[in-house]
């Protein structure tokens, strides 16, 4: 059995700006239902070498909280991400895990899971259960 | 040609390929134009009541009876529409004394309304891409939201005075808290500025405008300066990193373009991603005098009357969305208070907000499927030129809603 090393780590406390970016709002002429939409949009962007230093690898799913909301999102490595800190597309991710006071750029963690990405539905879900 | 309804720039040299009523290839246009040419039949809105699909003609009558039972109608959205069902959503809201308001609350209304104000100036991007040297792209990646800014009307372009190319004739200055693909052009001619703070920025400028060493950037502040007098014709395109990060304060900003003015003209312009999104503010000003957040009962605008402030208060008890999907860009903590009270969503396409809403009525595509006018960042106005001719469209569907107020 291979040694999951990334069950190790701890949280690792980030902030995360949003923005926009083309590849992921050309999904969303494709459909925010869609596959491509969750790939695009489902995702966390890190710098190769600040992932690395802190343990993770492209396509990893880590769950990234934010006060007491979390998403489980895939990492991917951009050069365009904060040095020391996240990037993420706009999008019913980002929505969920911000507020009006820190709508564009949040604080928030990232923790391994072995579980699937969130998906929209699943957020839509947990937002009208408590309403 | 036609014109892409993908963002402010409102690109109007779009070469479509149709074949077989299709379309097959969308020339010039960029990966987000081109998304939605090429894509007009994917992820359609279907009319439903309660999530159950039915005739258009129920969902658009159970739509009137909902707004005619309102006592509390909050309308949004509205800046991927016309400008003529933007007129239709106004006359809507001021017959029913309701609250009307659209993303710039929380996009670059602010920016708008300053413009509209003549509190800063602000010109045209044509003017830009025949005169402008230095040009500052603050808190945007154009990148991503504007794709063909740079190339279309202001870096890359030669035009006007500026026919040498952008290694000699443009200067480009990117502020932003990344490097992102936008700041990773800044290399010959350009300067890279990493915002950690905005308002620092700014006091830098300023104190280089007064003959002081600026505390940040002391070599790039100067250099920048003096660009800008050489090249006498300079424009800020300022972003959602600009107003988040100055807060709502704009004191500023606005007496740094006042000073930079006494040495070189120097212009702003918004750098917003919505096709119309100055349409409506430009509309509901000359009605009103505001801009967004107003409430035709109370005759005033106030950030009480923001969408999210009516949703979180529990100010409306009915809320007509036009092409936009709060679920997707708001705050789920207040848009998710749209499952409820009566919402009815008018799109062309499946939202997430559809998916909660009491009534869905699919519409045209603006620009693909109906044509109207709109206006872009820098308030040029802009005639569509449709590919097809949809006979449901905003403007039939607001028509309808009319009937009954």
């Amino acid at each position: 059995m291979p040694l999951e090393f990334s069950k190790f780590l701890k949280k690792l406390s980030v902030e995360v700006v949003v923005g926009r970016w083309s590849f992921q709002v050309e999904a969303m002429d494709r459909g925010k239902f869609s596959d491509e939409f969750i790939e695009r949009s489902a995702v966390i962007y890190l710098t190769e070498e600040f992932g690395k230093a802190n343990g993770f690898k492209e396509g990893d799913v880590v769950r990234v909280s934010s006060g007491n909301k979390s998403v489980n999102l895939k990492i991917m490595f951009t050069d365009v991400a904060p040095e020391n800190g996240a990037f993420m597309p706009n999008s019913i991710y980002t929505s969920y895990l911000s507020d009006f006071s820190n709508f564009k750029r949040f604080n928030a963690t990232l923790e391994p899971t072995d579980d699937d990405v969130t998906k929209p539905e699943e957020i839509m879900q947990k937002v009208l259960s408590k309403i | 040609m036609h014109v892409c309804t993908g963002c402010s720039c409102l690109c109007d040299d779009i070469d479509l390929k149709i074949e077989n009523g299709r379309i097959s290839r969308a020339y010039n246009a960029c990966r987000r134009g081109a998304g939605i040419f090429l894509n007009i039949s994917s992820s359609r809105a279907k009319p439903t009541i309660d999530g159950q699909q039915v005739d258009l003609e129920r969902a658009l009558q159970k739509a009137q009876e909902i707004i005619q039972d309102s006592e509390n109608l909050a309308i949004y959205g509205l800046d991927t529409t016309t400008l003529e069902a933007q007129r239709l959503a106004i006359e809507l809201a001021e017959k029913k004394e309701a609250f009307i308001d659209d993303n710039s609350t929380f996009c670059l209304g602010d920016f708008v309304e300053m413009i509209l104000k003549k509190e800063i100036p602000s010109t045209t991007l044509e003017e830009v891409k025949n005169n402008a040297y230095v040009l500052f792209y603050w808190g945007t990646d154009p990148y991503h939201s504007l794709s063909r800014h740079l190339s279309k009307f202001t870096y890359y372009p030669r035009g006007g005075k500026r026919q040498r190319g952008y290694e000699e004739d443009r200067f480009l200055v990117v502020i932003d808290i990344r490097k992102t693909h936008t700041a990773k052009l800044a290399k010959k001619n350009a300067r890279f500025l990493k915002a950690e703070n905005d308002a620092d920025i700014i006091r830098g400028f300023i104190d280089a405008l007064e003959g002081r060493s600026p505390k940040i950037f002391q070599k790039e502040i100067p250099r920048i300066l003096k660009e800008m007098e050489k090249g006498g014709f300079n424009v800020i395109f300022g972003g959602l990193g600009l107003k988040y990060g100055l807060g709502g304060d704009y004191a500023l900003l606005k007496e740094m373009i006042e000073r930079m003015n006494e040495r070189s003209e120097v212009y702003f312009m918004p750098a917003g991603c919505h096709p119309n999104m100055r349409g409506f503010n430009e509309l509901l000003f000359e009605k009103t005098g505001h801009v967004n957040r107003y409430s035709f009962r109370e005759k005033r605008s106030s950030d009480d009357f923001a969408f999210h402030r009516l949703l979180k208060n529990d100010s409306a008890d009915t809320a007509l969305i036009i092409g936009s999907d709060p679920l997707n860009s708001l705050p789920l903590e207040y848009a998710g208070k749209l499952s409820e009270i009566n919402t009815i969503v008018i799109d062309p396409r499946e939202t997430f907000t559809g998916r909660v809403a009491k009534v869905t009525i699919p519409s045209a595509l603006s620009g693909v499927e109906s044509g109207g006018t709109m206006i872009g960042a820098d308030g040029s106005r802009i005639e569509l030129n449709p590919v097809f001719e949809a006979e449901i469209n905003d403007e039939y569907i607001l028509k309808k809603l009319l009937e009954v107020v």
